[in-house]
């Protein structure tokens, strides 16, 4: 009994500076952050003063915050459902068994290891009309006449960005489900080729139901991730054409060091805490449902 | 048992780990030789990188390494391939050891991690380049020091631009904040060689120009080409709105309304991209250099188009910016990157000196040498730029013939500038009117003023 508590008291100890770290690093910012939210803060004006729930009602009057919620739902659902879809897809592709499978395995990861930022001015440049790779591609297969400037629209410029957020975390996505499909035994497979089932029976009563949990999973970070990304926007598009292409994350960072509307700033922050916190609570409710 | 001694030899070893960190640096800021000590190059910019490094841990990691530097310098030159020839001139003339941190290239980036530094009152740079956006944005903040009394003396103020000296980097207590690294103009740069295929001498006058645009304008070339990204393409509206008589602040004026429906016009006849409004100076460059652009507003002495090639009379060269008025009247922007100091800076000496030595004869000369800047002081510029520098030439009469003004921007700059740029775009692309335009700048002005 002894041994117990002291090994107990040995664990504290050895967890304590972990805690305080993790308290100074994490807690206090958030906490921090909160208590800015209710706070009127221009660092330019020097003006700091309590304003309740200002910053809250202001955002949701604020043309530019709702472009970027809106913008920020759209990128958030559709790449999740291409990361999805086509992530399966190529994770199935990595799972045969073919000449160079390692190869590609390996060079598949190339974007992902790339930072955002690189992606981003890269993006900015394939999209070019004049000088972009996208465009050229177009004119030497498709059409030699084609001309479009991909970022000065608001539709073709938000699927650019989603364009490029999916060329750099599709392979690593696929490469999560791939570590799934090769914990399906084999043995399932032939048991169900030896009663007759097809190729598709094999991928829809097999496959899909062993790995849905396992993409259940990586769908939390990889939407978290999406939410709080603005790497890329900043460096692609820098929010634009006007605000059509700001994601939240964006217009936060925005606020906070280029405004210095640190406690509107801080309010958005809040929110899109709430959101993410409300997100990660539901997609655990709904993956300890399927243990169960 | 034996885990038992692992365990707390763990911790303490976690521990005294922690509290190596937590050092007193009072003995390396007691004095300005030891506080100056900056450490090496990656250790302060570590600490720069993160933004909140606390005054006392780049003292202290100054401290343990060496007492190499006099004070830090946050430069956006260092990617020029004659910086460190700049370097050792200016450490040779000054007697300093300056240590130097890069500051970004990118501008949004660079102006976030400069209002950070300033902002949280980091003493680990001393010196900082800032263009006229932050020189407006920072300069009643109390976050930099006013030279008046050290290096701005009256005697040495006389000598730089006056209008932009008042107008751009002297705060509301009448405190000059910076000193000006060179003078810069957005100059009219045209292409003689499509003037010369259209049979165009010059544009003088807003005729001439129209004439250009029609005559240049073929789908696949325009008339005029700009760097409409929506932070960029501010200048170009100010300076339409200039070139027409307009007045900035005043979105009732219809000179106002004039130049932006002619802006507007430039794209409905095919005269100027739609693409533009994605690019930025970098993206536009590379189109007027292969020769897609007739004419078009730029800073600077054409650096990018000279490593292309494409710099000289005969080719890409700056032109006299055409009057629109009856008046005739001509406009021109006037900017700077100015040489400002920390105000949480612990080496104010060295920093002053530093300073006294750019804006004296000996660093504008180096800045000239070295990255072809333009001395900002006309004593200066008479005394160190052959006449054989075109751009000698060209800044002289834009001096007296043109009105030089600073632009027109509110302490909350960058917001209001993207503001304006947003709703510009919306403009030019049809989806609000010129009077929704011109309400909502109307607005902008009155809100960020």
């Amino acid at each position: 009994m002894k041994t117990k508590k002291s090994m107990l008291v040995a664990a504290w100890l050895l967890i304590i500076p972990v805690l305080a770290i993790r308290a100074f690093t994490t807690v206090y910012p958030i906490l921090a952050t909160i208590r800015n939210s209710f706070f009127d803060i221009r660092l330019l004006q020097g003006k700091n003063v309590f304003c309740g729930f200002e910053n809250y009602i202001k955002a949701f009057k604020d043309p530019k915050v709702l472009t970027s919620i809106q913008f920020t739902v759209i990128f958030v659902v559709v790449s999740m459902l291409f990361h999805i879809i086509l992530g399966v897809i190529l994770a199935l592709i990595l799972n045969m068994k073919f000449k160079g499978q390692r190869f590609l395995r390996t060079i598949i990861l190339i974007p992902w290891a790339m930072p955002a930022v690189v992606i981003g001015m890269a993006g900015k440049w394939a999209f070019n009309n004049d000088y972009g790779l996208v465009n050229d591609l177009i004119r030497r297969f498709i059409n030699p006449n084609f001309n479009y400037s991909w970022l000065i629209y608001k539709d073709s410029a938000r699927f650019a960005v989603i364009a490029m957020d999916l060329w750099k975390d599709l392979p690593f996505f696929a490469i999560l489900v791939l570590s799934g499909l090769q914990f399906i035994s084999h043995d399932i497979y032939e048991a169900a080729r030896v009663d007759g089932a097809s190729g598709l029976q094999c991928f829809t009563r097999i496959t899909l139901p062993l790995i849905t949990k396992n993409v259940a999973t990586l769908t939390i970070p990889f939407t978290l991730w999406r939410l709080t990304s603005f790497d890329l926007v900043y460096s692609m598009t820098s929010g634009g054409p006007g605000e059509d292409t700001a994601l939240i994350a964006y217009r936060i960072t925005m606020e906070a060091f280029t405004n210095l509307n640190t406690g509107y700033a801080a309010a958005l922050a809040v929110m899109l805490f709430i959101v993410m916190l409300v997100f990660t609570g539901i997609n655990m409710k709904i993956q300890s449902k399927m243990s169960d | 048992m034996k885990k038992r001694v692992i365990s707390l030899m763990l911790c303490g070893t976690l521990g005294a780990a922690m509290l190596a960190g937590c050092g007193s640096s009072s003995g390396s800021s007691s004095t300005e030789s030891t506080a100056s000590q900056a450490g090496t190059q990656a250790a302060t910019e570590t600490a720069s990188e993160t933004g909140t490094a606390s005054d006392s841990t780049t003292e202290s990691s100054g401290a343990q390494d060496n007492g190499d530097y006099d004070l830090t310098l946050y430069s956006i030159m260092t990617t020029d391939p004659d910086f460190d020839q700049w370097l050792a001139d200016v450490e040779a003339g000054t007697g300093l050891n300056i240590n130097v941190i890069a500051a970004p290239t990118d501008s949004d980036t660079r102006q976030q991690k400069i209002t950070t530094m300033l902002s949280t009152g980091d003493s680990s740079v001393d010196i900082i380049e800032i263009n006229d956006e932050m020189s407006t944005t920072f300069k009643n903040s109390g976050w930099l020091v006013g030279l008046n009394d050290t290096v701005m003396t009256d005697d040495i103020r006389d000598k730089f631009p006056q209008g932009y000296v008042s107008q751009m980097i002297t705060n509301n207590d009448g405190q000059v904040i910076g000193v000006p690294g060179y003078t810069g103009y957005l100059a009219f740069w045209v292409n003689q060689e499509i003037m010369d295929e259209v049979g165009i001498d010059s544009i003088d006058n807003k005729d001439d120009f129209m004439k250009y645009m029609e005559a240049v304008s073929d789908g696949s070339r325009y008339g005029y080409g700009g760097s409409w990204e929506k932070t960029y393409v501010f200048n170009e509206i100010a300076q339409f709105v200039n070139m027409f008589g307009g007045d900035y602040y005043d979105w009732t004026n219809p000179a106002n309304k004039e130049a932006m429906e002619f802006m507007h016009d430039l794209v409905k006849n095919n005269e100027t991209s739609l693409d533009q409004l994605a690019d930025k100076y970098e993206q536009m460059n590379p189109k007027a250099i292969d020769g897609k652009y007739g004419c078009w507003f730029y800073w600077g002495t054409g650096s990018e188009y000279e490593a292309a090639d494409m710099l000289g009379a005969d080719k890409i060269h700056q032109a006299m910016i055409p009057s629109f008025t009856d008046d005739g009247q001509r406009y021109i922007f006037t900017d700077s990157w100015s040489y400002v100091l920390n105000a949480a800076s612990t080496h104010q000496d060295a920093a002053v000196t530093f300073l006294k030595y750019m804006a004296d004869k000996g660093g504008m000369e180096a800045s000239y040498k070295y990255f072809s800047r333009y001395p900002a002081r006309a004593d200066v510029a008479e005394e160190v730029v052959p006449d054989s520098d075109p751009a000698k030439e060209m800044y002289s009469k834009y001096a007296s013939e043109c009105n030089v003004m600073g632009r027109p921007m509110l302490p909350q700059t960058m917001e209001f500038i993207s503001a304006m740029g947003t709703i510009f775009q919306s403009y030019v692309r049809d989806e609000i009117t010129i009077d929704d335009f011109l309400t909502q700048a109307q607005s902008y002005v009155e809100q960020y003023q």
